[in-house]
């Protein structure tokens, strides 16, 4: 104990030091004058000194002696100081950025619920190891029986419903859940109850989000005990969750959570609470305290295999998985955190090229400061003492540089929390830079602070006194040759990672997309949700639904704005991607003994004019009402290229499953999933042939007024059901914009940190030549004045700089070659693997020439006076 | 540890503890300023002494030390420690 008292002591003298000095002084004086002999006092400043040196700690003072002249000197030269500061804080900031991303998506994967790492999900393998897409209803309760180490387990699944609140009709996402879901996240509402009542009375309600409670009822509290339809079906809201809790899917927002016990009355067709073989729900739980998972995992495998051998039809074979919840495979998580991880890879990069080309910096104004620090020398600073004042200053740099960081991340998160991400799914995405985020930036700039501070120190702590000048000349040379290099690696690196991230967007906008995304509308439907489908019984329905279908696309036709108009199940470039088939082509043998894969989607006539593809042979389908001509497919060019040898498509004979349809048209090849993806075989099938009870309205009009035509499509459908409600109501160009939002983000933030860095990388190669010239100025004077050509001299200048940077790009090049070839071994597109170190190369050419060139003016008279 | 013995019994100002031990110490020991301001400056950092300003009976400002309980204890155990080594030395020089 006593030694903090002495150092709480120590640090505050140090503190009050001004004023003890006066005091000691009046003493000592006093001292003086009580002694007989006043002359034989010794020095009084000397003991004042040493008195106070026996505080002990002088080194916090001169700590702080160290910042503030570090200060005053950052203050002296503000463009370099700028430069440092704001280029740190932009590497810090970018690297912050990702990083509170992560942090996000695995610390804290379930906003609103304390200590969300630690959930767990159990997701159901099949016996070739892919995963199943969830486990089924009885499968959860049986897993809950068995697995005693969790302390609960809870199952959801997403599931799409038509809402008719007090306001309006909507169809939104909301969750099927077990009835302990919320206990099993233990959270605790902010109005109501969240405890669905355990037996399926006709009492069971639904709970709502905090912010579906406001929007609709102003108060989240007012909303408890009101009544809303929920597919048609009366359900009371019996509790809302707390304010920020908005599922358990990561990176999407839910409004509505449904018990189990309702989801029979909610989808009357579903037998999903007893069939085994309806998978498609998550599970949920966190494991007892002390419990380790391998414990878990055991109890698990020993009831995957009894239910493998119990229920052969929907489990032969199955295993499952506990996995952390960030893992979840059909989670948003899946979808961002490869593309993250190589974004924080390559800010990391860049962040190094920052240090890099501040370690120039500094290192030439270190150069200049060698008269200074062997005045201090010789005045009896140590080493020690010139290496703390400059690790004091980088340091500084390193946490201003981390402040701007910190601030430049949340802005940048601000501004992405508030992007719309999709107009079909939920999607939210809210990271923010909370206090480990600032931890991070402040590590970061500790550690840039000691990456580059070292090399300037270390020069200036080895330098002897002031007259040994021709060594130093050589030694920082070669250090800084080396810095250059390594600066021009990484710039290299990360400019051409920034090329390959804006031309991977570029293509999105620039690849012709097959079909034409202007002009068209798009709208959704699901006549499940309305008192129409309500009544349908599921074989007789279908001629209701084909016969309604059919109205459907009259009454659209038949508005004067409409060009053409078709329905199909799946839009392309959506996130939820396109199913696939395996079919058979009658008299051709196929690529793959269980048949030739194809992306499939089912579409109405006139489904290809309204989207602008071309049917480039046959024709479209029959129409709707058309019961007597057989079944129907339509192929793409692709399809029949590779499964028909390019021989004439219509009249084939497809076989999917038991089915054998004719070719009637050959379409266009278009793009389907993805932009980038390579085109694929499709096959088109007929509504009439499959008929469903949802899809997607395709209308075409004049481009610029689609969106004029929401409401007249709405007419329509209201004239044919006013049960039935319209959703997901968004323009083409729309719906294919969000398709492009991954992509554009880091396409952004590259177009900002690009130039910044290739400018940046100038300005480092700029003062190396600059100080090295003017550090042979003398030598270059004498050599014009003995007659050689300026030009040759600035030449072999720019050529000696640019032998350092050729080889570190030449490094860098082959390095992203490397890493480019394993991901994704796509095409080398010539602009950024020519261009962009064609660019740097002009650049730092240029950038050594000009004061190379300046040099070459020094007049020989005048510098031989100088020194 | 002279220092502390002496304002064992009461709080001094700097220069009546260097006359102190100059006379307890039968004149045998002289404190130089230089050294006596620094060593007070360590027992105030330390926690041993408290010092405070007063008006010495010539009205003069002064500046007064006195012991604190830790400066006691240490005192203490100073005088034990010196103890031992005198025990030692004499020990050493009589054998």
């Amino acid at each position: 104990m006593p030694r903090i008292g002495e150092w709480a002591r120590r640090v505050w003298f140090l503190l009050t030091r001004r004023k003890r000095e006066r005091e000691l002084r009046e003493e000592i004086e006093a001292h003086r004058a009580a002694m007989g002999e006043p002359l034989r006092f010794g020095n009084s400043l000397r003991i004042r000194e040493e008195a106070m040196d026996s505080w002990g700690g002088r080194w916090i003072d001169a700590i702080f002696r160290d910042i503030r002249f570090s200060v005053r000197m950052m203050a002296r030269m503000p463009l370099l100081t700028a430069v440092i500061v704001v280029s740190l804080g932009i590497g810090i900031g970018a690297n912050t950025a990702i990083f509170s991303g992560f942090e996000e998506l695995i610390l804290d994967p379930i906003p609103g619920v304390d200590g969300s790492s630690r959930y767990l999900l159990i997701e159901p393998v099949t016996a070739s190891g892919d995963y199943a897409g969830g486990a089924s209803f009885p499968e959860y309760v049986d897993m809950r029986e068995a697995l005693a180490s969790f302390r609960d387990l809870a199952a959801f699944r997403m599931v799409q419903v038509n809402v008719a609140g007090p306001g309006r009709t909507e169809r939104i996402f909301a969750v099927l859940v077990s009835e302990n879901y919320f206990s099993t996240l233990e959270l605790s509402p902010s109005a109501g109850r969240l405890d669905f009542p355990a037996d399926a009375s006709g009492d069971a309600g639904v709970v709502i989000s905090h912010s579906y409670g406001e929007r609709e009822f102003g108060e989240a509290t007012a909303a408890v005990g009101r009544i809303i339809e929920v597919n048609g079906r009366s359900v009371p809201i019996a509790g809302v969750t707390p304010k920020d809790f908005r599922g358990t899917v990561s990176g999407l927002a839910f409004d509505l959570w449904i018990p189990s016990a309702l989801s029979g009355a909610i989808f009357p067709d579903s037998d999903e609470t007893r069939n085994r073989s309806a998978r498609g729900y998550s599970v949920v739980g966190r494991l007892d305290e002390g419990i380790p998972r391998g414990r878990a995992q055991e109890d698990l495998d020993r009831l995957m295999a009894r239910l493998s051998s119990d229920f052969p039809s929907s489990n032969d074979g199955h295993t499952a998985r506990i996995l952390s919840f960030w893992r979840a495979p059909r989670g948003g998580g899946q979808f961002v955190l490869p593309g993250m991880a190589l974004l924080q890879a390559v800010m990391i990069a860049l962040l190094l090229a920052v240090c890099g080309n501040t370690a120039n910096l500094l290192l030439g104004r270190a150069m200049s400061r060698e008269r200074e620090m062997g005045i201090r020398m010789a005045n009896g600073a140590g080493r020690w003492h010139i290496l703390r004042l400059l690790m004091v200053e980088s340091l500084l740099f390193g946490i201003v540089g981390a402040a701007i960081g910190a601030l430049l991340a949340s802005g940048a998160a601000h501004a992405l929390s508030n992007v719309r991400f999709s107009t079909l799914l939920p999607v939210r995405f809210d990271p923010a830079v909370d206090g480990l985020g600032l931890l991070f930036s402040a590590g970061l700039g500790v550690a840039s602070a000691l990456v580059f501070g070292m090399v300037p120190a270390l020069h200036l702590a080895r330098e002897g006194t002031l007259g040994i000048r021709t060594r130093s000349r050589r030694e920082p040379h070669r250090a800084r040759r080396a810095l250059i290099t390594a600066e021009a690696a990484l710039a290299v690196s990360v400019l051409m990672a920034a090329g390959l991230f804006l031309d991977s967007f570029r293509q999105t906008l620039d690849t012709d997309p097959g079909f034409e995304p202007a002009g068209m509308l798009l709208a959704s439907y699901d006549v499940s949700g309305s008192d129409f489908g309500q009544t349908l019984a599921p074989e007789s329905g279908r001629n209701l639904l084909g016969s309604f279908t059919a109205r459907l696309l009259e009454g659209l036709k038949s508005l004067p704005e409409v060009e053409a108009v078709g329905i199909a199940a799946f839009v392309p470039l959506d996130i939820h991607g396109l199913p696939m088939t395996r079919v058979r082509v009658e008299g051709y043998a196929p690529a793959d003994p269980d048949g030739d894969l194809a992306l499939t989607n089912v579409v109405t006539p006139g489904y290809f004019e309204a989207m602008g593809i071309p049917l480039v042979d046959g024709r479209d389908f029959s129409p709707l009402e058309d019961t007597t001509s057989p079944l129907e497919v339509i192929v793409n060019e692709e399809f029949a290229r590779r499964f028909l040898s390019s021989n004439p498509a219509p009249g084939q004979i497809v076989v999917s499953g038991e089915e054998r349809l004719r070719v009637v048209g050959v379409s266009g090849d278009s793009v389907y999933r993805s932009f980038s993806e390579p085109v694929m075989p499709f096959v088109y099938y007929s509504y009439r042939d499959r008929m469903r009870r949802a899809g997607q309205i395709h209308v075409r009009t004049r481009p610029g007024t689609e969106s004029l035509l929401a409401p007249r499509v709405e007419q329509v459908v209201r004239g044919l059901d006013p049960t039935l409600p319209l959703f997901d109501v968004r323009t083409m160009i729309e719906h294919v914009e969000t398709n492009q939002f991954l992509r554009r983000i880091p396409a952004q933030m590259f177009v900002v940190l690009g130039p910044l860095l290739l400018l940046l990388a100038a300005i480092g190669i700029y003062s190396v030549v600059a100080y090295s010239v003017s550090g042979r100025r003398s030598d270059i004077a004498v050599r014009l004045a003995l007659g050689a050509k300026p030009d040759s001299l600035t030449r072999g200048i720019v050529a000696e700089c640019f032998s350092a940077v050729g080889v570190g790009m030449a490094v860098g090049w082959m390095v992203v070659v490397v890493i480019y070839d394993h991901l994704s071994g796509g095409t080398y597109e010539p602009a950024v693997f020519v261009g962009v170190p064609a660019t740097m190369a002009a650049v730092s050419i240029a950038a050594a020439w000009i004061p190379a060139r300046k040099a070459m003016r020094v007049e020989l008279p005048r510098l031989l006076n100088d020194d | 540890m002279l220092v502390l013995k002496v304002l064992g019994a009461g709080p001094l100002h700097g220069y009546a503890i260097a006359q102190r031990i100059h006379a307890l110490s039968s004149e045998e020991l002289k404190v130089e300023e230089g050294s006596l301001y620094p060593a007070l400056q360590k027992l105030l950092v330390k926690g041993w002494v408290r010092a405070s300003w007063s008006i010495s009976g010539s009205g003069r400002r002064v500046r007064l030390y006195r012991l604190t309980s830790d400066g006691r204890k240490q005192l203490d155990h100073e005088i034990a420690r010196y103890e031992r080594m005198a025990r030692g030395i004499s020990a050493l020089l009589e054998a």
